[in-house]
């Protein structure tokens, strides 16, 4: 039998690592399963509702009556496939060692402190794979080098925005009129100008929200997943709005 | 032929590589994630050059490979299979039919008082919107198939000590 105390350390504990998963671009019945194994490992019984923004959890005791419920709403987080990979090994590893509720928490604390990839690195990743999926579409050279220096400066001031916390609708919008303005330079020195400006901006498409907004849909969790495509969707409208300003300024130019 | 198949699933590779570090995959996923990239979208190249079947069911085509094999290589490295396929999916993302929606909406709304052109220009736009959002849920489905047809396996990718399981 567990104490009062301990059962509200176990729901504190599962509600923070449920909404890190569900804040880090994880799809909802992958949270509830991982969730529920960590509750198993412990002794607990774990109930759990997704909301868009916040969850309600109840952890029960299985040899008592007492319940504890918390409600914790999920954190903006970026998104993170290795606390996705990490996190589910984490709670399989709990249900087959049955780890300690300590031990857990070191390991998740342990996941949670990993260095991320130097921002340096990416940037310069994102320019290669943009500039890669240009030639995919058939840009010549010049086009490539234009496309890898639009990402690049893109993609830098889409972080730099989103580390000033300014709102997500307006960091993708201006991060792709940057990145489109860039490109249009294409315009002047190569015949597949409009190739550049296509892929100038395909490296803000959403795809972890599109992707798993229908898995949460296809699974019944429509509302989660609903609201995941709907955000999804209103992002790439961003996209288009911020794209749209070098197009009506080059349309002469352009097809 | 087999140079140009080649050459597409490098360019995949190095997109797949790049797109997957936005979302910061473990390390060990990448070189994994550069091959499904390669595999899916030379696929796709080759299914619409040689066979010349339509965008959306080569794209389908290719998804599954990318879902079946990220089942595959995630069991091997214990990463769940969206981790391995979302960034592999990405470079099949049909970049150009987008921007020609784009492109067709703007200039219909520019030319609203010529008729002919604001025709061409409606024609442009519902096209290339049902290209791309038709080939878009293809790729959705195509990868994400696997995990309804064999949930239980999908399920336990990132299970490491199966033989101590105690149910």
């Amino acid at each position: 039998m567990k104490s009062k105390n301990e059962l509200k350390e176990i729901a504190d504990f599962i509600a923070d690592y449920a909404t890190c998963l569900l804040g880090s671009g994880v799809h909802t019945s992958r949270v509830i399963r991982n969730s529920d194994r960590i509750g198993k490992a412990l002794g607990v019984t774990m109930k759990m509702t997704s909301f868009p923004k916040t969850i309600i959890l109840s952890v029960y005791d299985t040899d008592s009556d007492n319940v504890q419920t918390e409600v914790v709403s999920i954190p903006p987080l970026p998104i993170n496939f290795e606390y996705n990979s990490e996190l589910s090994g984490l709670s399989w590893d709990a249900y087959d060692g049955l780890l300690t509720l300590d031990e857990i928490r070191r390991r998740y604390h342990a996941v949670r402190a990993r260095r991320v990839m130097p921002p340096a690195l990416i940037v310069l990743l994102v320019g290669l794979a943009n500039a890669a999926f240009c030639r995919l579409f058939g840009g010549d050279w010049g086009a490539v080098g234009v496309v890898f220096a639009a990402t690049a400066a893109g993609f830098s001031v889409r972080r730099y925005m989103q580390r000033l916390k300014v709102n997500h609708f307006i960091v993708f919008s201006v991060s792709a009129l940057t990145s489109s303005m860039i490109a249009s330079a294409a315009l002047w020195f190569d015949g597949t100008a409009e190739i550049a400006l296509a892929t100038s901006v395909l490296y803000l498409i959403p795809g972890v929200p599109l992707i798993n907004g229908v898995i949460d849909i296809m699974e019944g969790h429509s509302l989660t997943g609903v609201s995941r495509l709907i955000q999804a969707v209103l992002l790439i409208i961003c996209i288009a709005v911020g794209m749209s300003l070098p197009l009506l300024l080059f349309k002469s130019s352009v097809l | 032929m087999i140079v140009a198949i080649l050459t597409d699933g490098l360019f995949a590779a190095v997109a797949g590589i790049g797109f997957g570090a936005i979302s910061y995959p473990p390390r060990r996923a990448f070189p994994y994630i550069a091959v499904l990239a390669a595999i899916g979208h030379a696929l796709r190249f080759y299914l619409m050059t040689a066979w010349h079947v339509d965008i959306a069911i080569a794209s389908f085509c290719a998804s599954l490979t990318i879902g079946i094999f990220a089942l595959l290589f995630g069991r091997r490295i214990y990463c769940p299979m969206t981790v391995l396929y979302i960034p592999a999916l990405l470079p099949m993302i049909p970049g150009m039919y987008a921007y020609k929606s784009v492109y067709g909406l703007l200039m219909f709304m520019q030319n609203l008082d010529a008729a002919v052109m604001s025709n061409l220009y409606l024609q442009t736009f519902l096209t290339n919107t049902l290209i791309t959002v038709s080939t878009l849920f293809m790729l959705a489905i195509g990868a994400t198939l696997p995990i309804f047809i064999i949930p239980k396996t999908t399920y336990s990718l990132t299970r490491k000590h199966k033989d101590k399981s105690n149910s």
